[in-house]
């Protein structure tokens, strides 16, 4: 088998362009996989050597994560919105944060994914790059179902920009799963707040593990914008959480228990991100 | 492919396929069969190597990100001393074996936490454990050993800060 290394996005770009080629990141997802199906890759193209993948620099349109930074890396960041990094918190063990990447779980598109209800709740922006160019897809149209993108196979994501507007107001994350630590999401949701004295100038919520993909909860941000975030409004934003999402029953959890836990999660998060007393 | 790494403070040269397990390249390369295999696929942490100053799942990982890395694995530990790690000898005072499979693992993930951390709260013990699964102990007195450990390092190196100073009183 190939297992190349480039260390620049040229390179990269080039060899992807060859075919055949499996994209490496940190690996923690794929070994799994590969192992169960025991194929064996043609070529691996390590894209952890290119310098400008790690880390995150703050730019012009906003903050630019690349997609070889760490969970670790984001779940200990004060840099970016506080529901990224709770959200990548949530995953796994220490070692598996340690060498996991936030492209990997964003490219690995599992609906349970702790960092992808934060990417749409923030309306983060993904650069992809082919051998034909180079294109910006929105985190919410990104997602076509479990573990399907529309990423085409020689096409690399290459940033990942949080807009200067998201790196206002305040945000909250929270999962629940069936116990405390190094286990998958049976409801997620991450919402981002702008409250203007009280009152909700701009609210993004969204959801994951309640759909094949991750969710924008529209009706229930349509419910809240405007209104004094007290808690009766918190109260009555939960009859909108219902028709936003669409779980179903899995090994993980049943549809009734999902909707339960979406509406106890999100009432969390939103207290939280509004900085009132909670959980 | 060959890949030159250090290993325990040593420079190794392998060659090897890249996407072999970093777990059977220390195992059935190396020798070094002191990293266990568990579940194989990240989630209990009996494979754990401290890669680069982190720790890692080495059944997760594959021999191409070994490039030029730095690893250590449990058979590292006590340098070139014939006695135990410190951490060792915690874990064997306080009865914090059992079987021993998961054992290995539990040790270094107490090393990194205690490199970065020489003075953790439970709760940070707690979360650098949370990839570490032991079926036997019941983890009380896997706690007991970490903070036992974490005592013994802050003394030696109490100890040895004061010897170079000249000041020299034993804590405790």
């Amino acid at each position: 088998m190939e297992y190349v290394q480039p260390d620049t996005l040229e390179a990269a770009v080039s060899r992807l362009g060859r075919g055949g080629c499996t994209i490496l990141s940190g690996g923690t997802d794929l070994a799994v996989v590969n192992r169960a199906s025991g194929l064996k890759p043609e070529c691996f193209v390590d894209i952890c050597r290119i310098s400008q993948f790690s880390g995150m620099e703050l730019g012009e349109e906003g903050l630019h994560i690349g997609p070889c930074t760490t969970i670790a890396e984001l779940a200990a960041s004060a840099e970016i919105p506080h529901c990224l990094s709770q959200g990548a918190s949530a995953i796994g063990s220490p070692q598996i944060r340690n060498a996991a990447t936030v492209g990997g779980n964003i490219c690995n598109a599992s609906p349970c994914g702790d960092t992808l209800s934060p990417m749409v709740a923030l309306s983060a922006s993904f650069v992809l790059v082919s051998p034909r160019g180079s294109r910006a897809v929105d985190a919410e149209t990104f997602f076509l179902g479990p573990k399907k993108t529309v990423l085409a196979d020689d096409e690399l994501l290459t940033d990942i920009i949080i807009g200067r507007e998201f790196l206002k107001g305040t945000s909250a994350f929270k999962m629940l799963g069936k116990r405390k630590g190094q286990v998958i999401s049976q409801v997620n949701a991450a919402v981002w707040l702008l409250l203007e004295d009280g009152v909700v100038a701009k609210v993004q919520a969204a959801f994951g593990s309640v759909a094949p993909v991750p969710l924008r909860a529209r009706q229930t941000e349509a419910f809240l914008t405007g209104k004094e975030l007290d808690a009766g409004t918190i109260h009555e934003s939960l009859a909108y959480v219902k028709q936003d999402i669409r779980p179903i029953s899995d090994i993980r959890a049943s549809e009734a228990y999902r909707y339960r836990l979406a509406e106890s999660i999100f009432h969390d998060v939103l207290k939280q991100a509004a900085g009132l007393a909670c959980c | 492919m060959v890949i030159h790494f250090t290993c325990n403070g040593k420079p190794v040269t392998v060659d090897v396929d890249g996407d072999m397990r970093v777990l059977d390249v220390l195992r059935d390369v190396l020798d070094l069969t002191g990293t266990k295999e568990g579940c194989g696929e990240g989630e209990c942490g009996a494979c754990t190597i401290i890669l680069n100053g982190k720790t890692v799942n080495s059944c997760l990982l594959y021999a191409g990100k070994l490039q030029g890395a730095v690893v250590e694995t449990i058979e590292g530990l006590s340098g070139d001393s014939a006695g135990l790690h410190p951490i060792q000898e915690s874990f064997l005072e306080e009865g914090a074996v059992q079987c021993g499979f998961c054992t290995p693992g539990m040790v270094l993930s107490t090393k990194a936490l205690l490199d970065r951390h020489p003075d953790p709260s439970i709760k940070e013990i707690e979360t650098a454990l949370s990839g570490n699964f032991c079926r036997c102990t019941g983890y009380g007195k896997i706690m007991k050993a970490v903070v036992s450990s974490a005592e013994k390092l802050r003394d030696s190196r109490e100890d040895g800060h004061q010897s170079g100073t000249g000041l020299g009183v034993k804590r405790g």
